[in-house]
Order: C-alpha cells, then structure tokens, then sequence
C-alpha cells in the first residue's frame, strides 16, 4: 500500500478548505448582484491530481502566477439552468449546504492536525 | 501586500454583503416611511420610490472582490394620480399625485434582503468559527 502523507495532506486540506470558504462567501453576498455566476473549486482530489505548471522564473522580478490564478474557479455546468432573470445563478439554499460540508471537513483536517502536533510532542517531551 | 488568507478574505466579503443588505433594508425603509409622501407645493413631484442595484467590484486594499452598492436610483414607474382637490398638493384640478411605491413590493425587497442578510451572518459566523479551530489545534499540547 502507498504510504499517505497525511501531515502535509491535512495542512494542503485546510488550505482547499478556506479558498473554498471565501468563495462561498462571495457567492452569498452576490446573491443579489445581476449577472453573477456562482463559483466553486473542484473537488478536493480532482485539484490534487494536477500538478499545477508554473512558468520558469529567469530573474528574480518575474512575479509568478499562482496555481489560483493559474486555475480560476469557474461556474459550475448547468448552473445557468436556475439563473434568474437578472442572470444571477446563486442558489443560497446550496451554499448553506457547502458552508456545512466545509465545516465538517474543516474540524477533520484541524483534528488530523492536532494529532500530529501532540505526537510532535510527545517526542520532544 | 494583500493578504491571501481565505478566510480572513471569507470574513470581509461576508461583512461586505452584511453592509450591501443593511443599505438595501435601509432603502426600502425609506420607500415604505414615504409611500404617502405628497409634494409641498401645489401640482408638485410626490416622493420617488428609490430602487438599489449591488456589483461584484475588487476592492484593492483587501486584494479580494467584495460586493458593493452600484447605485442607488429613482424609479422612473409614473406616479399614480388621485382626485382630492382638499389636498395642499393638489393641481388647479384637483388633482394629486401620489408616491410610485408598492408597499407589497417592498415588503417582498424587505423579506429576500432580510434572507440575504441572514446568509451573510451565516457566513461570517462559520468563518470566525473556523479560525477558531485552527488556533485551537495549539491548545492542551
């Protein structure tokens, strides 16, 4: 069996999880704003899979993209079936739904965490 | 440097849509408290009914796109007319024109800014929340 880097999962974990938290938030507050598009990140697993290409950096003035800016967040497909007619497609119930799901995927990825931090402790004491 | 942490960005953009709705609540206040509001001088405009539209806009100082009013306009719908030739603001007629604003229409504005609202605070309180977790982890170690 391949061996889990859980540690360094667990921290690139919260990492998705609090980009994944402002977007909801953007959605939400747009849930009024004409011609907003809900946005999401893929799946967690999905966005761990690709290996993100950064351009070579020659000179120490190049600024970088990140893999954010790399990769943007894009609307999900089908949403603009439930666009209103203002062309907003937030659909607050669904973002109630996600802010849950981050939350409970949140307190797992502290909690794995937390459990590396107390072992790291336990060495040292 | 703007800062790229998600959920410090989570907590501003939550507060941004608080204040965006809280403006909104305040608009339709001011559409209600004036759906009788006559003109002073005889013939004259009555209260216009206020409309509100938000955009999506960078605010360069926190590095992350938060909501705000994009305008705050008058409804242009005709004012409704009404014969009470008594009233100070009547024509040499005896006209009056009456404010353009629907009291159901408004509440209806009242009730989706109040859910919108909600959402909001929802937001915000689970982005504290979060951070809280996260300084957590350094307890009882």
């Amino acid at each position: 069996m391949a061996e889990v880097y859980l540690n360094a999962l667990s921290a690139q974990r919260i990492g998705y999880l609090s980009t994944r938290q402002s977007l909801i938030a953007g959605n939400v507050s747009n849930a009024n704003t004409p011609g907003f598009k809900a946005l999401d990140l893929k799946p967690f697993a999905a966005a761990l899979q690709e290996t993100a290409m950064t351009m070579a950096v020659t000179n120490p003035a190049h600024l970088t993209p990140t893999a954010q800016e790399l990769d943007p967040p894009k609307p999900r497909e089908g949403d603009d079936a439930n666009a209103t007619v203002s062309g907003n497609s937030v659909d607050l119930e669904n973002e109630m739904v996600k802010l849950g799901e981050v939350n409970r995927d949140y307190s797992m990825a502290t909690g794995v965490k937390k459990i590396f931090h107390q072992m790291m402790m336990q060495a040292l004491k | 440097m703007a800062t790229n942490d998600g959920l410090r960005a989570s907590l501003q953009i939550a507060g941004a849509g608080l204040q965006t709705q809280a403006t909104r609540l305040r608009i339709v206040s001011e559409n209600i408290a004036n759906a009788q509001s006559t003109a002073t001088v005889s013939g004259g405009d009555p209260y216009a009914r206020q409309t509100i539209s938000f955009e999506n806009a960078l605010d360069r100082a926190a590095g992350v796109s938060l909501v705000k009013v994009k305008q705050i306009g008058r409804d242009s719908t005709p004012f409704r007319v009404e014969q009470d030739p008594g009233n100070p603001a009547a024509d040499a007629n005896g006209f009056v024109k009456l404010p353009n604003v629907d009291v159901l229409t408004e509440l209806a504005d009242l009730r989706e800014a109040n859910r919108s609202y909600e959402a909001n605070l929802q937001v915000a309180k689970q982005s504290s929340d979060l951070m809280n977790q996260t300084v957590a982890m350094l307890k009882d170690v």
